[in-house]
């Protein structure tokens, strides 16, 4: 499967062998990458305000000096990155635990040094999936939320009763209005939320 | 109540006993003392009173022979019939010459007086009253004369003297015969006083009184010392004289109360507080000796107690080697009862059967005095009642007497298996704790390399499967680059990996320079402490071997000690089982025979370590140097691979075979330093 175009694979590798051999090996699978020489680079990288809106994931190598790799993949967590932005450990044979509890803790996965094969390219590949997947989900949201918002009071009131399943001659007699108007609103409702049916406002309300 | 009264009671009864003892001795002592002093006043007065009765006697006697010596002279007057002036001049100098008499008077048949004469010492008798104040006395005096025809004596009679006093008189009457008739009387007056005064002893009248006195006891006349005391004797003797009869009587005074009435009273005095003094100084020596006696037992308790608290065994021979005395400690170390031991010569009970000819040498020559034993003492092993062996360290020191002559050998025996054991602990965990932090550098290092060798090998990997992606695919216009490129990449990061592992290499060879020229026995010097524990822990016998004049080796001494000490290990560990009771583990230095191995070289020893344990079988053999493989519960399997590498980065080569009777032998070789060969280097 071909990833989309516009995805990133960010490295953060102390060895600029490694980078450079890892930046090759993704580039010969049409995967561009980002290298950065410590996770403090890294870091300051985030501070300019980054935030991922395009598929990405992250190969982070465990033993660096300075920032170590978990260090790193902690500060993420905390700031909430690591489902929109996997991260995929890349250690030696001893820092095979760690990585297990890195991805107890919510890595996507780990490789072990020296990765002989495409294992990892395809593993790279699995995460911006589930990157893509993410930001969709995301951005279905908060286009829903933004709906929700243009709703007036009224138009609220409506739609939840229409969401609950209770006729418009119910609803007319619990809001007090007329059956008449209930219609207008559930039409208002059902434009301002793109559906076409009850059905689909349940769905749409469902993700927010 | 009665309890706590009980010993006061008998402590009570004690001292009475004893008190009661020594107070009839004192007692009896007193009364002797009393009786002795009673006696000898006893004894001293009798000596007294006899000696004044015989002073009695003589006295008595004395004034006889006076008083018929002064007949004598009387009756001498009258010799040749005198005429009466001469007789008056006879008479006067015999008044002269005889102080007792007062007057002689010569007096007819009819009693006139014819003559008379006083005596010139005196007022003249009756010249105060008439001479008739006696007449009836002297006329019965005599006629008694006349009757006897020989002197008589008359009454005695008081005459009042002009100076008031008065004097008692008594008259002797001596008849005269002329031719057998009858011729008048000559009467002679006697003074009782001057009688007492000259007729008797000076001596006796000088600590004594002598009176004159009735039979009823009245004093007439008294002479002689005063009274002087209370005591007085007494001795009274009849005078008889014909006619009359008068007492003598003699007092003499003692001084009062005398208690110490002469020398022997005071002599028995005197013994008497002596045998007092004794008896006190046996009182005070008694006490002394009961209290050194007391102190003598306390201590003797104090030493019994304390060599029986001892922990340490104590055991005394005598110089024949006999076992004259153990301690509770030693009886309970080897597990025999006292009375198992004393007497028992060599070999001793606790003696291993199997090394006893060793020990019997030891005792010989320690008996002849031909060595004196270590002050530090010499370690040794006994064996217990039940048969199990435990090492000991025994302190020996000559027994000396209370004269100073030596009567044995006192041994003080430490059990010290405790000791051992502690000791083998703590090597023990130093060891493992060594092992540890070697395995810990070794993990530590391998980790490093591991990491470090990673690196290259991921780039290689990398570069290969992009490659491999490559070639696959459609290159494109520059693949060709691309793949030359990571080509290089993949011959510049091979390159990397090698350096790291010549840097690794460099590292091992680096130990190289730390060759030196050491003795073998140097090399065995320095394990043999550290085996010895081991041996001394498992009953193993330790066997040296050298060959004589055995040339230095060029080694990293570290490193061969860890491989001797390695190989010694395990030799011992191999016999460390129940069925193997002989115990040896032989290290032997010779020189190698040469071999096509090692006849390039200028020599090589040859150092092999052998045992008698169960031996190796062939198939574990081959597997014996392979890294982590391990025949033990606790093994790294690295210390045969370790020692096979130390050999060979020497130079030499370890080989095992088979020993006789069983075990195994373990050789491996080491080059001899040859200052030639260094020479030729340098």
């Amino acid at each position: 499967m071909q990833p989309a175009l516009n995805a990133t694979v960010f490295l953060v590798d102390d060895d600029a062998s490694v980078r450079e051999a890892l930046a090759w090996l993704l580039r010969s699978r049409h995967v561009p990458s980002d290298s950065y020489d410590s996770a403090e680079a890294f870091m300051r990288m985030l501070q300019t305000g980054f935030v991922p809106t395009q598929p990405c994931c992250l190969l982070l190598d465990v033993r660096m000096p300075g920032m170590s790799g978990l260090a790193l993949f902690d500060q993420l967590a905390l700031r909430g990155l690591v489902q929109a932005m996997p991260v995929i450990f890349l250690t030696g044979h001893a820092d095979v635990p760690t990585a297990v509890a890195a991805v107890k803790r919510g890595a996507f996965d780990f490789c072990e040094k020296p990765f002989s094969d495409n294992a990892l390219v395809d593993r790279v590949e699995q995460a911006l999936q589930q990157s893509a997947q993410i930001l969709q989900a995301r951005s279905a949201q908060t286009s829903a939320q933004s709906r929700l918002a243009g709703l007036t009071e009224r138009e609220h009131d409506v739609m939840r009763l229409v969401v609950e399943g209770l006729p418009n001659k119910l609803i007319a007699d619990q809001l007090n209005i007329s059956v008449r108007t209930v219609e207008v609103h559930r039409s208002r409702v059902f434009d301002k939320m793109e559906v076409k049916s009850a059905v689909e406002l349940a769905n749409a309300l469902r993700n927010v | 109540m009665r309890a706590s009264l009980r010993p006061a009671l008998d402590k009570l009864a004690l001292a009475w006993r004893r008190w009661s003892l020594w107070a009839l001795l004192a007692g009896l002592v007193l009364a002797v003392l009393a009786t002795l002093v009673f006696l000898a006043g006893r004894y001293e007065a009798s000596q007294v009173q006899a000696k004044l009765e015989r002073d009695t006697a003589n006295t008595i006697g004395d004034i006889r022979a006076g008083l018929a010596r002064n007949v004598q002279s009387l009756q001498a007057l009258q010799a040749g019939r005198p005429a009466p002036e001469a007789w008056a001049l006879g008479a006067r100098a015999l008044l002269h010459e005889r102080r007792e008499l007062m007057r002689i008077e010569w007096r007819d048949d009819a009693l006139a007086i014819l003559e008379h004469v006083d005596s010139p010492f005196h007022v003249p008798v009756f010249s105060r009253y008439d001479r008739s104040i006696a007449q009836s006395d002297m006329a019965l005096a005599c006629a008694n004369a006349h009757r006897f025809s020989g002197p008589a004596y008359s009454n005695s009679y008081f005459v009042p003297q002009s100076d008031g006093l008065g004097m008692e008189m008594m008259d002797v009457c001596l008849p005269l015969a002329s031719g057998g008739q009858p011729a008048g009387y000559l009467v002679a007056t006697y003074s009782l006083q001057e009688i007492l005064s000259d007729l008797v002893e000076k001596q006796l009248t000088r600590s004594q009184e002598v009176s004159f006195t009735e039979a009823d006891g009245t004093r007439l006349a008294l002479h002689g010392q005063g009274r002087r005391g209370s005591r007085v004797f007494t001795a009274q003797q009849l005078l008889n004289l014909p006619g009359y009869t008068l007492v003598l009587r003699m007092d003499s005074w003692r001084a009062a109360p005398d208690l110490f009435p002469d020398v022997l009273t005071a002599l028995v005095s005197v013994m008497s507080i002596a045998l007092v003094s004794v008896l006190v100084l046996l009182a005070k020596d008694m006490r002394r000796r009961l209290r050194a006696e007391r102190g003598l037992a306390d201590a003797l308790a104090f030493r019994k107690a304390m060599e029986d608290s001892l922990v340490t065994g104590l055991r005394a021979r005598d110089l024949q080697g006999r076992i004259t005395y153990v301690n509770p400690a030693f009886c309970q170390m080897v597990g025999f009862a006292p009375e198992e031991l004393m007497g028992h010569s060599v070999p001793a009970p606790y003696w291993p059967p199997d090394q006893a000819d060793e020990y019997r040498q030891r005792h010989a020559i320690r008996m002849s005095g031909g060595s004196v034993p270590p002050r530090e003492g010499f370690e040794s092993v006994f064996v217990r009642k039940d048969g199990t062996r435990f090492p000991v360290l025994i302190i020996e020191a000559p027994l000396i007497d209370a004269q100073g002559v030596q009567t044995g050998w006192m041994g003080a025996c430490l059990d010290i298996s405790e000791q051992r054991r502690v000791q083998e602990l703590t090597r023990a965990t130093q060891e493992r704790l060594q092992a540890t932090a070697r395995l810990a550098t070794v993990g530590e290092m391998a980790s490093l390399l591991s990491h470090e060798l990673n690196q290259p090998l991921a780039a290689i990997s990398s570069y290969a499967t992009g490659s491999m992606n490559l070639l696959q695919g459609d290159p494109g216009p520059d693949g060709h680059s691309s793949l030359a490129l990571a080509m290089r990449r993949i011959a510049e990061q091979a390159g990397r990996a090698g350096r790291i592992i010549k840097s690794v290499h460099d590292f091992v060879r680096r130990r190289d320079e730390a060759r030196e020229v050491v003795r073998p026995q140097d090399l065995f010097d320095a394990i043999l402490p550290l085996v010895s524990l081991q041996a001394g822990k498992l009953g193993v016998r330790v066997e040296l071997s050298f060959e004589k004049d055995l040339p230095s080796v060029l080694c990293d001494h570290t490193m061969v000690e860890q491989v001797l000490l390695n190989l010694a290990r395990n030799a011992m560990q191999a016999m460390d089982e129940p069925a193997i009771t002989r115990r040896l583990l032989v290290l032997a230095v010779r020189r190698a025979q040469a071999t096509e191995r090692t006849a390039h070289s200028p020599g090589w020893l040859e150092f092999s370590v052998a045992d008698l344990g169960p031996g190796i079988a062939p198939q574990v053999a081959q597997q014996l140097f392979t890294p982590f493989f391990t025949t033990k519960r606790e093994g790294m399997g690295l210390g045969l691979s370790l020692c096979r590498t130390v050999v060979e980065q020497h130079g030499g080569f370890l080989t095992l075979q088979p020993n006789q009777p069983q075990g195994m032998i373990f050789r491996f070789t080491l080059p001899v330093h040859s200052p030639a060969a260094t020479a030729a280097d340098a």
